[in-house]
């Protein structure tokens, strides 16, 4: 670590040469005590501050007690400039205090107006606000990665971009008037209001009425419509719409406005939008007859997922993608190999991050089945060979724990399993609650779906109460230190594990409260939600710990592909140096690994982990 | 103390319609110049000067745009034997006029202020071996040493306590940070002010 200042970051990286000797020579030093006033809010700010050492925070004193982070607006630590806002604005508007010791860098306000009026790049700098600043480094990002500006495919919502008026007939409608109807409206599909229900009627259900079904012409169309209909919000993303369609293999979903009908989306509307490639694999894998042709559209995910990450999509809308066709994929592989009578009786589950479907490359099969007690199915395990050698073929590496279905461990009547997670839940020993972490991701993908949702509510039923079984399950949460000095500066500059110090924290602590609460989604980001709905977490709390979870996700994501790429070493995939990054994304690590520590403090005390 | 009690005032006598009366007048402001030297030997009788350097200190902030940083010549033809023999030559020869005017520049720049270092009175020792001759008289100026002022500290936070008084010890316990290269004359100069205003602030380690 220098102790020089340091030019090479922004805002100082803009300034000429000879400007950046200028503000050298006229730099002061300062040294503040603890819980000094720096800045008093009201106050006529003489510098701008740049922190050598310590740690300051600005503080709205006014809502110190109605806060509930004590007013706190934002922290400053090594190499964080401030007071340039309360230079520009006059004065200050709230104040900066220090939190410990703090030797800050201090440039006369003189000086700093001068080099703003003479760099229009600088200035710049102080007069965006941070959104602005985040958002033009993400277009920098993109336009480094080389693609076309991607926010119109991401922005795009639902009720702005392909909704199509729905045609909404009564019930009690015949099957006659509403093929009538269809045809004078060019539609292929309406809808039925049956009290305050709505279902679906496509062309296909009329005609598999009419002709299958020998349903007179003259039967009413309620009788026909499917009422599981899958709905989205007018101001959901489109891209929302499509990982739904994709996950359940339909053609159309329905649009709400809060609690009113709005409309239709067609999966050929959303294509023609899209016109990307991550339908037509979708596509490919419902198409796909034998294994080659479901091995060729399994490859191709990796590279779509690339594609959309460098084109500025969000990581956690490609990730949901991801695990929308991962799913697909090894539910099609599943159905290849597997007769369907034994399908019935059987359940697959994806686990880990496949199960949560937070994977955004590749990751290790982690994966499970269940056998219903009155199946004998003599060629299971090597079935299960069998089906674990082909998702390695398809580009899914062998789960190094060995859990997956071609080990027998993991392939186990109903009457096994609950026997087995019996035992887990009353043992407090590593492994077998290390195992139920797994199994608490799981995901049923393929087979009988009953099978597992057993399971899991005979789980969630045994564990109800169990306080001590929470705090053992948690526990993990005290192996991996969060890499944050008390105020919030990055501690180690050389690198972090960012799976260890700031992924795995918030996993695990929303896997074991979702536990306790019942909650059936395993994604985190959903999980979150539904704590959000149980009022159990606040939606702001919520919001930021989605939020950073977000980031250090993107983060990873970005390391990764560099190991992919071959610009890192492979242990290095989940190593994320803050000084690798620029400024903007170090603050918005530091913030999130703030957020972590904050959740990490909160579990202890819910749990009782300070022991 | 009592001999430059007696030296000083002999001096200010000598002084006092001359060019550096300034230097004697006493002192009411709130600066305190932050000093070190560089210098080719441990001991002060033969040190030559390689460095000068000296920063503002007002208040508790430093002031790293108003200050000095002089590098004089290296005396290269000085090997260790030639020092002994021709030291008095051999400062002159070197010096020639850049001695004379960093010395001249610190003069002006120190002022009537009060100096703080680091074993400062080595370093004042030196500088005056080279200020007397030229400007008859020694730096007549009040001097604070940091070691002292953090022993002082401790012990009184902690009777018991032998306190480890290396510079970068103190610097650490202190939770000061390094500033510049080590062991160039700047860097020590604005380390040691951070080490001061931080004695001056801060609460006293205890450990």
């Amino acid at each position: 670590m220098s102790n020089e200042f340091d030019l090479s970051h922004p805002p100082f990286d803009l300034l000429t040469t000879e400007e950046q000797q200028l503000l050298i020579s006229r730099l002061d030093l300062g040294y503040f005590g603890q819980d000094e006033v720096i800045i008093d809010a009201g106050q006529v700010t003489e510098s701008v501050y740049v922190v050598l050492k310590g740690a300051v925070v600005e503080l709205d004193t006014k809502a110190k007690d109605t806060d509930p982070d004590g007013g706190v607006i934002r922290e400053y630590a090594h190499e964080d400039l401030f007071g340039a806002i309360s230079i520009i604005n006059g004065s200050s508007r709230y104040t900066f205090k220090t939190l410990e010791e703090t030797i800050a860098w201090l440039l006369p306000k003189e000086v700093f107006l001068g080099l703003m009026e003479a760099n229009e790049a600088f200035a710049a700098y102080f007069q965006n606000t941070l959104a602005e600043k985040a958002r033009l480094l993400e277009q920098r990002r993109s336009e480094k990665l080389g693609s076309g500006d991607m926010s119109s495919f991401m922005l795009a919502k639902v009720g702005s971009s392909v909704l199509r008026e729905a045609v909404i007939l009564q019930s009690g409608t015949t099957i006659l008037e509403a093929t009538r109807t269809m045809r004078e409206q060019h539609s292929d599909c309406l809808l039925v209001q049956k009290g305050s229900q709505y279902g679906m009627v496509t062309r296909t259900d009329l005609l598999e009425g009419v002709v299958l079904q020998d349903m007179g012409l003259d039967s009413d169309i309620c009788d026909l419509a499917s009422y599981d209909l899958l709905t989205v919000q007018c101001d959901d993303f489109l891209f929302n719409a499509l990982v739904l369609m994709t996950r359940h293999k339909i053609q159309r979903v329905v649009v709400f406005d809060h609690n009113k009908l709005a409309g239709l989306v067609e999966l050929t509307d959303v294509l023609s939008f899209f016109s990307s490639q991550s339908h037509v694999i979708g596509l490919q894998i419902e198409r796909a007859s034998n294994l080659e042709e479901l091995a060729r559209a399994a490859k191709g995910t990796t590279e779509l997922i690339n594609g959309l990450v460098a084109q500025g999509v969000k990581v956690r809308f490609a990730m949901d993608l991801l695990a929308a066709l991962n799913g697909r994929i090894i539910a099609k592989a599943y159905e290849q190999l597997v007769p369907e009578e034994i399908r019935k009786k059987t359940c697959l589950l994806v686990m880990g991050s496949e199960g949560r479907g937070e994977q955004v490359l590749k990751t290790d099969q982690d994966n499970a089945l269940i056998i219903a007690d009155d199946l004998d199915w003599d060629e299971c395990s090597k079935v299960m060979e069998k089906f674990t050698s082909t998702l390695l073929d398809f580009g899914y590496p062998l789960c190094p724990g060995n859990i997956m279905v071609s080990n027998p461990e993991w392939v186990m009547r109903e009457s096994e399993w609950r026997k087995t997670l019996n035992h887990w839940t009353s043992s407090v020993e590593g492994t077998g609650l290390m195992n139920l972490a797994i199994f608490v991701d799981a995901h049923a993908v393929a087979g009988d779906e009953r099978l597992f949702s057993n399971l899991r509510d005979k789980l969630f039923q045994t564990l109800e109460g169990n306080e001590v079984f929470y705090s053992y399950f948690a526990m993990p949460l005290r192996r991996f230190s969060t890499p944050l000095t008390f105020f919030g500066g990055l501690k180690d500059s050389d690198g972090m594990d960012i799976k260890k110090g700031g992924i795995f924290p918030i996993v695990h602590g929303i896997r074991t409260m979702a536990l306790q609460f019942k909650i059936k989604e395993t994604n985190t980001f959903q999980r979150i939600e539904a704590l959000v709905e149980k009022r159990v977490m606040k939606r702001k709390f919520a919001d930021d710990l989605a939020e950073a979870l977000a980031v250090l996700s993107t983060l990873r994501l970005q390391q990764q592909l560099k190991v992919a790429n071959g610009q890192a070493a492979a242990s290095e995939g989940n190593l994320v140096s803050a000084v690798g990054l620029n400024k903007l994304d170090r603050d918005l690590l530091r913030e999130a690994l703030h957020m972590v520590k904050e959740f990490k403090s909160r579990m202890s005390h819910r749990y009782h982990l300070e022991r | 103390m009592v001999l430059k009690t007696i030296r000083t005032a002999t001096d200010k006598w000598a002084h006092k319609d001359g060019d550096y009366a300034f230097m004697f007048e006493p002192y009411d402001g709130d600066e305190v110049i932050a000093l070190d030297c560089e210098m080719t030997d441990l001991d002060p009788q033969k040190a030559e000067l390689v460095s000068i350097a000296a920063v503002k200190i007002k208040g508790t902030q430093v002031l790293t745009s108003d200050k000095l940083d002089i590098k004089l010549q290296k005396p290269e033809s000085l090997t260790g034997d030639s020092i002994k023999i021709h030291r008095i030559r051999g400062v002159d020869l070197r010096g020639g006029e850049v001695l004379p005017d960093a010395l001249e520049q610190l003069l002006q720049f120190i002022g009537n202020r009060p100096i703080m270092g680091y074993y400062i009175d080595y370093d004042i020792t030196v500088l005056n071996r080279f200020i007397r001759p030229r400007f008859g008289f020694s730096l007549p100026n009040k001097t604070i040493e940091l070691s002292h002022r953090y022993l002082t500290k401790v012990k009184r936070a902690n009777p018991e306590l032998q306190p480890d008084l290396h510079f970068e010890t103190i610097a650490e316990k202190l939770g000061v940070p390094m500033v510049g290269q080590r062991h160039s004359a700047l860097g020590d100069a604005i380390t040691t002010a951070l080490m001061y205003v931080r004695l001056l602030k801060g609460p006293v380690p205890t450990s």
